[in-house]
């Protein structure tokens, strides 16, 4: 971890507890946003699809 | 010199607003708290992308204005450096994280320990204080609990710091998530207090609840001015009456229920020129930190020109004691006018304050309330409230 020199009193316990903290909770963090992306994705080509389906010249969107 | 502040040499100009009512942390209900820690991390957030961060994450750098927080330290943010921790973790914790915990998990009264502890609230007492039952909030169970004995355990250890793992970017990410989900959790609904309901048993019919209204805003607008200071404000009834002429208004009450009430109220309706806040009057903010001066009183804010109290009077001169001509005497401390209701004995609200206490209070009459702000004030109009004994009259400071 780099060497601190701050404006406040990062306190060397909170500077512990918040590396170790954010190492546990990226990794949920992690996959709920690879999820996410890949909701996203699979809803795209769902759209793109119902996109491309013939139509009678009338398009609903 | 003059090159410095030539605005054609610079890369952007920042041009603030003056904020129009310095309010502090202690003096916020519940909700204007939280708001607060979410607009924090949502600056914390938005810096992080664009390769900055909050170099500290005090309560005091946010004030309301305009209706909403806003962040009015422009000088927290600073390049971040790769690889480095949060500064700000550790003050977020405490100005933030610890108090709304607080609040919502053990009593909303904690909220005031921020008065003492003006540098936060420190995390092993937040700990000892909170609910075991708070242990199972994953956040609260990392941020403060863990927190706290990471603290103790590494106590003077400066060298501990150099190690563990380098915060990367989702690292970074990943930690603002968490505090923002914790924050999110934290829920108070204003309900038990004294003051909860108090506008839902108040004696007043419709009818003279309007009249009441309407005595008001033609007293407001006879006062004049642009700043009104409505004491007791409760849920802002007649602090939206003064919101709705232009006025701002910063509106009290000791309630924090209330207040609470009062500040969802502001928001839901759009009034941006109002903003509630806590205070006892009995027991008003003082000036806090070193020499007194890095909080400023209650007293020393005062830049009203109309005060309103209304249904207030009797609180203060029979619940708490406080004779008449020191009153008259708050008020004219506070604006050179006045619009102030007199609730007489006979009212049903004055006999509950007397049912449980020995009526030590002779002078407490219309023509003693008249005589006591006398010393002070001069009565300019007054009007009975329609289907009631009570007064309102509109004074103007000797």
């Amino acid at each position: 971890m780099a060497y601190v020199l701050a404006y406040i009193d990062p306190g060397s316990g909170s500077l512990i507890i918040q590396a170790v903290v954010a190492t546990v909770v990226a990794v949920p963090f992690f996959l709920r946003h690879q999820i996410a992306r890949f909701v996203r994705v699979i809803r795209r080509r769902d759209d793109v699809s119902v996109a491309d389906e013939p139509t009678n010249g009338t398009r609903s969107r | 010199m003059a090159d410095a502040l030539d605005p054609a040499g610079a890369h952007a100009v920042i041009r603030p607003e003056a904020v129009r009512f310095i309010s502090y942390a202690y003096e916020w209900s519940f909700g204007q708290l939280r708001d607060a820690a979410l607009l924090t991390l949502e600056a914390q957030d938005a810096a992080l992308a664009a390769g900055f961060t909050l170099r500290d994450a005090s309560a005091y750098n946010v004030q309301f204005h305009g209706g909403r927080p806003i962040l009015i330290d422009s000088l927290s943010f600073e390049r971040a450096t790769p690889g480095a921790p949060w500064i700000g973790y550790r003050q977020f914790c405490e100005h933030f994280l610890a108090p709304l915990a607080l609040m919502a998990h053990r009593d909303v009264r904690c909220g005031l320990l921020l008065r003492d502890f003006l540098d936060g609230i420190p995390l092993d007492l937040a700990a000892r204080l909170l609910p075991r039952r708070t242990l199972l909030d994953v956040g609260l169970a990392s941020h403060i609990h863990a927190h706290a004995r990471a603290q103790r355990r590494h106590a003077g250890s400066a060298a501990s710091a150099a190690r563990g793992p380098t915060m990367s970017p989702l690292r970074h990410a990943a930690l603002i998530d968490s505090l923002r989900r914790t924050v999110a959790r934290l829920r108070w609904e204003p309900a038990g207090t004294e003051w909860a309901d108090y506008a839902d048993h108040t004696s007043y019919d419709d009818a003279a609840a309007r009249s009441k209204d309407e005595l008001v805003r033609r007293y407001l607008e006879a006062a004049g001015g642009e700043i009104v200071w409505d004491l007791g404000a409760n849920t802002g009834r007649h602090s939206a009456v003064a919101g709705r002429l232009g006025r701002e208004v910063v509106a009290w009450d000791v309630d924090p229920a209330a207040t609470e009430r009062h500040y969802r109220a502001v928001r839901r309706d759009g009034l941006t020129n109002v903003l509630p806040l806590l205070v006892d009057l009995g027991n008003p903010s003082p000036g806090l930190g070193w020499a007194h001066e890095e909080r400023r009183s209650f007293l020393d804010r005062a830049d009203a020109d109309t005060v309103i109290a209304l249904a207030l009077v009797h609180h203060l001169a029979i619940s708490r004691n406080v004779p008449l001509p020191m009153l008259a005497d708050l008020f004219a401390r506070l604006a050179p006018n006045l619009i102030v209701e007199f609730v007489p004995k006979a009212d049903p609200m004055v006999q509950r304050l007397l049912a449980t206490r020995q009526d030590v209070f002779p002078d407490y009459t219309l023509e003693g309330f008249r005589t006591a702000l006398g010393e002070r004030f001069e009565v300019l109009e007054e009007a009975g409230i329609e289907g009631s004994e009570r007064t309102i009259l509109r004074l103007r400071r000797r």
